[in-house]
């Protein structure tokens, strides 16, 4: 009896644990899109007002030669500062240059233009630390650190006299801020179906350079848990009904995605070893990056007459046939699939059918067994007294012959 | 009854080791295989880390399917042999009797029969399983196959048949798991503990209640046809070399399902090449007003001072390249400080808004020099270059 009950159990435990697969998808991560800057300490009263300093510096045109024989610019343009983002809320010279309220002001110890900039961009981090710290991470701050001094920081991207809120501008200029380094890619962006449509409509939904690698904490694809986390920065628009309805596009494109055979490998990569490597594609690798198409652009990598290509960057003996292995982001559907949408048909139907008139069997059979014992007619007893008639009945004549 | 309790032998041990192989190969399959499918959820995931991630999972599935491929082949070797070596009947074999059966097992459950059916060696509930088993890893091969072989299955069939045989593996697995679960576990461990696939026997109140009309045939001598010892052997001399190649045919279909096609590229695909620091050319910064020098030859400095009679000190040649770097970046041309433009000869002789800067002639009353012999001007000049504009003007500061 005991033993009957725990295998019951075991049982009903196992399924249990099969009923138990709920089903869960990418979590999304938020990007850290700008925000409104930090509380900011007041600018110290103490500081001068402008003009003493731009009693000089106003005068256009100056500079100071360093040792590299670099010109140093030390104009400032006091109109375009006041325009600026600090000039609106009041901010002063030495409010950033703390160190030249005396004269003459400290030596210039920079050999060069470039190393003057990077002594002087932490200066940022005094009142927008958080921003600051964000850059920390980001993927110039990494090549800063291994010797790139190129690599971009705060005032390559925002300015440093004028600087302006990312409120003040289209938001082409973002793209365009990005250009001044990554011109290439901003050309292939530009010629695409999301950097068309901001450069030449000024379209508020398309995104721009930060929407997809972030801002201060910019990431670059190089990383692998950037590659595989990807398919979510897609699907923060492309899953979106609201947004995808203006465009009459499918949502349906990461959940094809993931129980896909590249997608649930990428799924699992992603949550179970976010930084090792696997060659299975994300989006972005069949559609393209910066210079992605509509999909029926003739451009377009995963137009029908591109696919059979794209496929075989991965899959070289791929074959005509092959890329319909793909569904193409459709659920299966007696139009787009309906092969496996009849198979899917069938064994919705089968499955609960067989399953179903199993249980009933069993359970039938579970109920005869307690009723019989129940009224004391254990079946052990009552088919113990029988075997004695097929014994005595020959073989052939049993009703159910064997 | 007998005195003692009788056992009747029902498996022999390669049927049983067969079982251990299939269970094992099964349930390696079902967890590998099922986690795959229920990807996103989180026990799913759970199990696949443990197993070391996907790659390792798939590993996992991908020798389980070709153990149990073997096991299939062993099995085909093992049932031939009983029927066409030892002539053993196909008692196997689902038929409609055994739907009778079956019906009439679930009318006496709900009541409508008096008796239940009774099973001769094989009842209908095993028949049914056994008949699921081959059914199922038949079609669990072919979609494997394609799944794993999806290139070579393309060149033949159109690319919806991946997809579709990835559904049907799929469902496949689910019917199996469940049918395993609610049919097998019930039939076979929870209506009664039945061990014969690991002892190999069966007790006679077992056989009474399981299997009364084989017990019936074995008491009766009818359980086993009668075999001619000579038959068999000859029969076994044919089946041997047959069964031979048919097995070695098979397990090349084996070795051939495993390394049919290289699927995909095992490195990452080549990359798109943009260049990604393509900066813009910057706009220029301000370059310095060039200003004249004298010929290399000339050592204006050793001139001007041992013999000024011979060499004039010029503004433009001597005076201009102290004073423009120096004093030029605040005393701008046009609005310079103090009203004061340094970067040109009529601006320094004009003078700003204090005075004259250069009196032709007379240092001292230069205010130029008096601001830079009084120190601490922003810009100033060392001795030497101011002796050297003292002595400019004192030579009446020539342009």
């Amino acid at each position: 009896m005991t033993r009957r009950r725990g295998t019951l159990g075991l049982f009903f435990l196992a399924a249990a644990a099969l009923a138990g697969l709920a089903a869960i998808g990418f979590t999304p991560a938020s990007a850290a899109v700008a925000s409104a800057p930090a509380a900011r300490p007041p600018a110290n009263p103490a500081n001068p007002a402008n003009d003493k300093c731009l009693v000089c510096h106003a005068s256009p045109g100056q500079t100071v030669t360093l040792p590299s024989g670099e010109l140093l610019a030390i104009s400032v343009d006091a109109g375009a500062f006041d325009q600026s983002v600090h000039g609106r809320e009041g901010l002063v010279c030495l409010d950033c240059h703390p160190g030249n309220g005396e004269f003459p002001h400290p030596a210039v110890t920079a050999q060069t233009r470039r190393e003057y900039v990077l002594q002087r961009y932490t200066a940022c981090a005094e009142c927008h630390a958080d921003k600051y710290e964000a850059t920390l991470d980001s993927v110039h701050q990494r090549a800063l650190a291994g010797g790139n001094l190129k690599a971009a920081v705060c005032t390559d991207c925002h300015g440093a006299h004028d600087v302006t809120s990312i409120a003040d501008g289209p938001r082409s200029a973002i793209p365009q801020t990005c250009e001044r380094c990554h011109s290439a890619i901003f050309n292939a962006y530009r010629e695409s179906v999301h950097g068309a449509a901001l450069m030449e409509e000024s379209n508020p939904d398309v995104p721009t350079c930060i929407d997809c690698h972030g801002v201060h904490d910019v990431q670059g694809p190089s990383t692998e848990a950037f590659h595989l986390f990807s398919p979510t920065i897609c699907a923060r628009c492309h899953a979106d009904p609201e947004l995808m309805a203006r465009y009459g596009l499918s949502t349906a494109i990461l959940e094809t995605y993931v129980s896909d055979f590249h997608g649930t490998t990428v799924l699992l990569f992603e949550k179970l070893a976010p930084d090792q490597e696997t060659n299975k594609p994300v989006c972005i690798d069949c559609h393209s990056v910066h210079d992605i198409q509509r999909v029926d652009d003739p451009n377009s990598t995963v137009i029908q007459e591109n696919l059979l290509v794209t496929c075989r960057r991965c899959h070289p003996d791929a074959t005509a046939n092959f890329p319909a292995a793909w569904l193409g982001h459709y659920p299966p559907d007696p139009q787009h699939a309906p092969l496996v949408f009849y198979v899917n048909v069938f064994y919705w139907v089968f499955i609960p059918v067989v399953i179903g008139g199993m249980l009933v069997f069993v359970v039938a059979d579970v109920i005869r067994r307690i009723l019989n014992r129940r009224r004391g007619a254990s079946p052990e007893r009552s088919r113990r007294a029988r075997p004695e008639r097929p014994r005595s009945v020959p073989v052939g004549k049993s009703k159910d012959p064997p | 009854m007998s005195n003692a309790p009788r056992r009747y032998l029902r498996f022999r041990r390669p049927d049983r080791a067969e079982h251990i192989v299939l269970l094992s190969s099964f349930t390696i399959l079902a967890i590998t295989g099922l986690v795959q499918k229920f990807a996103e959820a989180g026990l799913s995931q759970a199990v696949i880390a443990a197993l070391g991630g996907i790659e390792t999972t798939r590993t996992i599935h991908h020798f389980a399917a070709v153990v149990l491929m073997l096991e299939a082949i062993f099995h085909l070797g093992t049932v031939s042999y009983k029927v066409f070596v030892r002539r053993t009947r196909l008692d196997m074999l689902p038929g409609l009797t055994d739907a009778r059966r079956a019906w009439s097992a679930f009318l006496y459950n709900l009541g409508l029969r008096r008796h239940p059916p009774q099973e001769g060696r094989y009842g209908f509930a095993e028949k049914a399983e056994y008949f699921a088993v081959v059914w199922g890893t038949l079609l669990m091969a072919v979609t494997g196959f394609m799944m794993w072989n999806p290139i070579s299955t393309t060149r033949w069939l159109p690319g919806q048949i991946i997809p579709a045989a990835k559904a049907a593996h799929g469902f496949e697995a689910i019917l199996a798991v469940l049918a395993i679960l609610i049919w097998h576990m019930y039939h076979v461990h929870v209506r009664r503990f039945n061990r014969s696939m690991f002892t190999g026997h069966l007790k006679e109140d077992e056989m009474i209640e399981e299997h009364p009309l084989e017990l019936a045939d074995i008491k009766a001598g009818l359980a086993e046809r009668p075999a001619d010892p000579k038959a068999v052997a000859r029969r076994r001399r044919v089946f041997i070399p047959v069964y031979a190649v048919v097995a070695v045919l098979l397990l090349a279909g084996v070795y051939a399902f495993v390394t049919f096609e290289q699927t995909a590229i095992t490195t990452l695909p080549e990359p798109v090449d943009v260049p990604v620091f393509a900066p813009l050319t910057a706009t220029p910064l301000p370059t310095p007003a060039p200003t004249a020098t004298r010929a290399p030859t000339a050592s204006p400095v050793a001139d001007a001072t041992e013999s000024p009679t011979t060499v004039t000190i010029t503004w433009m040649l001597d005076v201009a390249p102290i004073i423009v770097p120096q004093c030029g970046t605040c005393h701008t041309a046009g609005g310079g400080m103090a009203g004061l433009d340094l970067t040109s000869y009529a601006g320094a002789i004009q003078g700003g808004t204090s005075g004259s800067a250069v009196v032709p002639g007379d240092p001292t009353a230069s205010l130029l020099v008096q601001r830079q012999q009084a120190g601490n001007h922003p810009g100033q000049l060392t001795s030497e270059e101011l002796a050297r504009v003292i002595a400019w003007i004192e030579a009446g500061a020539p342009e």
